[in-house]
């Protein structure tokens, strides 16, 4: 960032990018489709399902306009939908955690989120084969169901194990952990003088310059904009889910903050509905066709988003009918919503700019690519 | 009054902390030793420290765990003397031509004699620096001859050529992939129809089916 002050007021900011730019737009077009999957991950690297998750609809959409497509079975759009809102937890969690940490609570807050966090990875680690960067969703469906054990007894290279059933893993960790947890960070932040004084009234973004600004995600819902992909472009089961929608309505971090609480509150609401469809789907095939290394896609443009815990993410992806695409866009929210920071900051203290970029949540992956 | 939330956060604090002692007492001061008290303090209803002493206590890795791959290769105790510490790979290029960030390299096998290609690689070349484990290789190898390993502890004081792995460092027996993922390794045998490799498993088929014609045409002459 660069600034200019007065005095200890800031007059102007500019946030500077470019630090961690690694090609991933002209990479995506040397892969092919199927290769992309992973790189998504390294996007924003704290929610790597969820951007598989965008990344695969975008996909899907092409192949929709060629033959002999098949549509992700039911069951797959279960796992998919349990995955990406564990994901949202997961970060709203580190985000309010690291918030936290901006703010001066060194750690303390951030190591009870990441212990909750742990339990959420185990899970993924189980199913998907790895902790944070999971490649996990393929085109049609996802790489493989969820395991039968979180741990399996005879691995030879470790000595601990932890042998549990994943679905009562999954049971136990959504009916009681998560909740306990986040009502404990409740009782334990929303209260606090510290956090109320340090926050409410800081970094205001109105409602009219957050569309301006077309920031997305928790940023533009604490602006008092009730906009979320996944009530506006209804995507894979999320019609059929119970589930509201957070708003807040000052704009500034405290706003930010609580829109974030209550995400992950409707987000254990949406888990809950989807615990019994798990059972019901139970044995259904996870993946429609077949997996092909070498996929076809039909020429033609398609956009995918989904409503990533940071904001919209969007992959624009255009096909000329070849194996790799020809052009491929990433729009990230992280780095639309880091635009704002400078019209959030001007006019408040130095020491308010950290816990006003902290309240955005960016993640750098995402911001260069 | 001002000053409460604090405190209302700052009984979350102690609690912490009393929950964190509570285990101590509640496992007699043996919380890192005794083995059953591992997984109760890393499950879902644990409730206070959550560390892992590593190195001392290491996590087991879940079954599907990926890293560095490595290529399976037939027991070194295989019944059929020529088959023991074959390769299972057939060096078709499909992993090479799949992963993502190109780090596999692979050197056909031809027969010195006839110069006739052969289905075993001569050379076979991870870059496991450049390697993001992403297991697409061992998703889409058609011979189930790469598999995403579990050892996670690689670390060495060259960075340079170490890092390198050739066929040598890749190779392990087909065992180890039995013994680190039974259930995976299970279902792979049956989706192939059998333990083996899927060509030998071709071969018996095809011997199989010879004999039985034989057999058929010896009964057919009585
Ligand atoms: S895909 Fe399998 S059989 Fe083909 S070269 Fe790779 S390891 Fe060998
Ligand atoms: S795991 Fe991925 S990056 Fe590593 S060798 Fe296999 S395909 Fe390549």
């Amino acid at each position: 960032m660069v600034a200019t002050l007065d005095g200890e007021t800031i007059e102007q900011l500019q946030p500077v990018m470019g630090y961690l730019h690694r090609n991933h737009e002209k990479i995506g077009e040397r892969n092919t489709y199927i290769m992309n999957m992973p790189f998504t991950d390294r996007l924003d690297y704290f929610c790597s399902l969820s951007n598989n998750l965008g990344y695969a609809p975008a996909v899907e959409n092409l192949l929709a306009l060629g033959k002999r497509y098949e549509p992700p079975t039911y069951r797959a759009e279960v796992i998919r939908v349990l995955m990406v809102e564990l994901t949202r937890i997961l970060n709203h969690m580190v985000a309010v955690g690291f918030l936290l940490n901006d703010m001066g609570a060194y750690f303390t807050p951030m190591m009870y989120a990441i212990t909750e966090r742990e339990l959420i990875l185990d899970f993924f680690e189980a199913a998907t084969g790895s902790r944070m960067m999971c490649n996990y969703m393929r085109f049609g469906g996802v790489f493989k169901d969820l395991p039968e054990r979180m741990r399996s007894e005879a691995s030879l290279l470790n000595d601990k194990v932890r042998d549990e059933n994943t679905i009562e893993y999954l049971r136990a960790l959504i009916n009681e952990r998560l909740p306990r947890a986040i009502d404990q960070f409740d009782e334990y932040l929303t209260g606090s003088e510290i956090v109320t004084n340090r926050c409410m009234g800081v970094g205001v973004l109105t409602q009219a310059d957050a569309i301006a600004y077309s920031a997305a995600g928790p940023v533009l819902r604490a602006s008092g904009v009730p906009y979320d992909v996944r009530r506006a472009d209804p995507y894979s089961i999320y019609p059929d889910l119970d589930f509201d929608v957070a708003v807040r309505y000052h704009g500034d971090v405290y706003d930010r903050y609580l829109v974030r609480l209550d995400e992950m509150r409707q987000s254990i609401r949406i888990l809950k509905q989807i615990l019994p469809l798990l059972d019901e789907t139970e044995g259904q095939p996870f993946f429609a066709g077949s997996p092909k290394y070498a996929l076809r896609v039909p020429a033609g443009e398609s956009y995918g988003r989904v409503e990533n815990p940071k904001g919209e993410l969007g992959y624009y992806v255009v096909s000329d009918g070849g194996q790799n695409p020809w052009r491929y866009h990433v729009r990230a929210p992280s780095f639309i919503n880091l635009t704002a920071l400078e019209k959030m900051c001007v006019g408040q203290k130095v020491a308010d700019t950290v816990i006003i970029l902290g309240s955005i949540d960016i993640v750098l992956g995402e911001v260069d690519r | 009054m001002y000053g409460q939330g604090i405190l209302r956060g700052l009984k979350v604090t102690f609690q912490h902390i009393f929950e964190s002692y509570m285990d101590d007492i509640r496992w007699n001061f043996r919380r890192y030793r005794s083995p059953e008290a591992f997984p109760e303090r890393q499950g879902v209803a644990a409730r206070g420290v959550f560390t892992v002493q590593y190195p001392e206590e290491k996590l087991a890795v879940p079954e599907r765990f990926r890293f560095i791959p490595f290529l399976v290769v037939d027991n070194y105790d295989h019944p059929d003397e020529e088959r023991r510490g074959h390769d299972w790979c057939t060096s078709c290029g499909i992993c090479a031509k799949v992963c993502p960030p190109q780090c596999i390299w692979i050197v056909r096998g031809t027969n010195p004699e006839t110069g006739r290609p052969v289905p075993e690689p001569e050379e076979f070349y991870i870059d496991i620096d450049i390697c993001m484990n992403c297991g697409l290789c061992a998703e889409f190898c058609p011979f189930d001859a790469i598999k995403m390993d579990h050892d996670y502890e690689l670390s060495s004081y060259d960075r340079t050529s170490a890092h390198i792995y050739n066929k040598q460092q890749l190779s392990k027996e087909f065992r180890y992939w039995q013994s680190i993922a039974p259930t995976t390794a299970e279902e792979e045998a049956n989706a192939r129809g059998g333990w083996e490799h899927k060509d030998v498993l071709k071969q018996q088929a095809k011997e199989a089916k010879a004999r039985a014609k034989a057999e058929q045409a010896a009964s057919d002459t009585d």
